[in-house]
């Protein structure tokens, strides 16, 4: 186990290495600058910017500086946030996102699994119809439509919960509720299909026919076997969810990783596009790691490997 | 195929899922019509402004005092056109892809499918917005956007497709008998493929209604006077407050239209692999 997680290690520094190159090369090829938007800035002031941050050198030397800075440990700066470190504004916006985003798992993987776990145990019932049409209504619905029901209800109409900003656990509600919606229904229509497979298998009739009820044969046996396949779209849903979603922190006015991002992206604020696409790939290696050592404890079968 | 049609019928949900779906492509054709529909489009006496849902404007009027029921019949145009087409590009590049990949095997394969794990790695929205600023965030440039995230899947699931066929019996005979590589993939692989391919276009179509409404909703789509589902969302979300109606019906469009073709392609899915359907004793005492 100890290996695995070294070997993992040492395989993630390529592929962030490819990721970091990519990246890089996306942001540079597509036209426009940092400081195409301020106000009309005379050349001599955008030259003066660029030779700062080391934009007028060539690409390649610019990569390299930024490998090179990359390596000791160095985000970069913002250009936008003056003054601001890359490390800085994510130190800001990833603890919200990270919060935000746990309470979004923990709310779908409550309500998700023993959902699916519910409809395929009751496969064909009434129960198993409803809950499949919750599950499919929950993946078909737009995030911001979510959002603005829920503003509407509890904001607008019935007064109970803020609507905006984040400065109490009250004001988390909302949107964690917001962004367990759709990973909610997913997990439940996937749990329902993996369960429903494992309740085929022989060893079930086996359970079943010693005596096993039928209550201890789904959570002590089938579930045991079921969860696989959620886990392993658990790994990615995590680093997706804790990250933080555009759409939700868009909604709810968050500031969280998610905004940060975007306004990164369109004003070619390069080292906090990098910063942040390369913090989302290690967290993906991270929970994909994660998911390897869950799996061992859930079927030792599965061998850990490379 | 007969039987699948059978099997398909037997699904109610999948079967009321189709008409739903038909309806919504009627409606997206019918706007291309543009006749009978303008007349109230623009409501020029100026008092119709944000009218709430009215026997004369059955969806209520915007803040320019045009009709919410016509502009949501438009902006089924722009939806569903995107969602379609998106589907129909993604299939075609990720089919392509994926059979290279499957038939080469080898260090083709490897490579290609290196590729495709590289580009799941970076952000669709950062794609997304990249891709806009290079290709203009018209229609088109939306449409362009979201097939190039879209079609890894379809890629993947090809190739899978053709690994598990490639080594089949009739494959050899074709392959004994003479028949070049390109009949092969078109006359035997593709065809024997060709089911669960449709599934997943089948949810590809929602999927990019879907993230179309989302990035225009969040400004990052198409924009005004273009109008979409997702474009007349954004323009009622400002005023949410007071006038709800302004999100509520396009949302309700989004929401059947997506909902209608997740359906669609679960009863496609169960119908094209009876086995998931079959209720086993054991899972029925459960």
């Amino acid at each position: 186990m100890f290996a695995m997680i070294i070997k993992r290690v040492l395989s993630a520094i390529p592929v962030l290495l490819i990721i970091a190159t990519l990246t890089f090369c996306l942001v540079r090829v597509v036209p426009g600058g940092p400081f195409d938007e301020d106000k009309n800035l005379p050349p001599e002031i955008i030259k003066n910017l660029e030779a700062k941050y080391n934009l007028d050198k060539p690409i390649a030397e610019q990569y390299l500086l930024y490998l090179g800075r990359l390596v000791r440990g160095d985000l970069g700066v913002s250009y936008k946030y003056v003054d601001r470190t890359v490390t800085d504004i994510l130190g800001d916006a990833f603890p919200v996102s990270l919060q935000l985003g746990l309470a979004g798992l923990t709310i779908a993987i409550i309500v998700g699994v023993p959902l699916g776990t519910l409809a395929a145990t009751r496969r064909g019932t009434f129960i198993d119809v409803l809950a499949m049409f919750i599950s499919t209504a929950g993946i078909s619905v737009p995030v911001f439509v979510i959002g603005a029901l829920l503003i509407y209800v509890f904001g607008i109409w019935l007064r109970l919960l803020p609507v905006g900003l984040w400065e109490s656990p009250a004001h988390m509600i909302l949107p964690a509720v917001t962004l367990a919606f759709g990973p909610t229904a997913y997990l439940a229509r996937l749990t329902r299909a993996s369960v429903l497979e494992v309740l085929e298998k022989d060893w079930v009739r086996t359970a079943r026919s010693k005596g096993l009820s039928a209550y201890a044969t789904v959570s002590r046996h089938v579930l045991r076997n079921a969860l696989v396949p959620v886990v392993t779209v658990l790994g990615p849903l995590t680093a997706i969810l804790v990250t933080g979603s555009f759409v939700v922190e868009f909604v709810y006015a968050i500031p969280g990783m998610g905004r940060f991002f975007i306004t990164a992206v369109m004003n070619r604020d390069y080292d906090l596009i990098m910063g942040t696409t390369l913090l989302f790939a290690v967290l993906l290696i991270f929970t994909n790691t994660l998911v390897d050592i869950i799996y061992h404890f859930l079927d030792p079968r599965i061998r850990v490997e490379d | 195929m007969k039987r699948f049609f059978i099997r398909l019928s037997k699904i109610r949900t999948a079967v009321a899922a189709l008409l739903v779906v038909l309806l919504i492509c009627l409606l997206c054709v019918v706007s291309y019509l543009d006749l009978p529909l303008t007349g109230f489009a623009f409501d020029e006496t100026s008092d119709a402004i944000l009218l709430d849902p009215c026997p004369q404007h059955p969806m209520g009027t915007d803040e320019l005092g045009r009709d919410l029921l016509t502009r949501v019949i438009y902006g089924s145009r722009l939806s569903i056109t995107i969602g379609v087409l998106t589907a129909l590009v993604s299939l075609v590049i990720g089919t392509v892809y994926g059979a290279i990949a499957g038939y080469c095997g080898g260090k083709i394969d490897s490579l290609l499918m290196r590729i495709v794990d590289i580009a799941y790695s970076l952000p669709d929205l950062l794609v997304m917005i990249l891709l806009g600023v290079l290709i203009g965030r018209g229609t088109l440039g939306i449409l362009i956007a979201l097939a190039l995230v879209s079609w890894r899947g379809t890629a993947r699931l090809v190739r899978a497709q053709f690994l598990a066929l490639k080594s089949e019996e009739f494959v050899e005979a074709a392959r004994a008998q003479g028949q070049g590589h390109l009949k092969i993939i078109t006359r035997h692989l593709l065809p024997n493929s060709i089911g669960p391919v449709i599934v997943a276009m089948t949810f590809t179509v929602p999927a990019a209604i879907l993230s179309e409404s989302t990035l225009s909703f969040i400004g990052l789509g198409l924009s005004p006077p273009a109008c979409s589902w997702g474009t007349l969302a954004s323009d009622g979300w400002r005023s949410l407050q007071t006038h709800p109606h302004l999100i509520l019906f396009p949302s309700m469009f989004i929401f059947v239209s997506v909902l209608a073709f997740n359906f669609l392609g679960d009863g496609l899915r169960d119908a094209l692999d009876p086995r998931t359907r079959s209720i086993s004793k054991v899972g029925k005492e459960l």
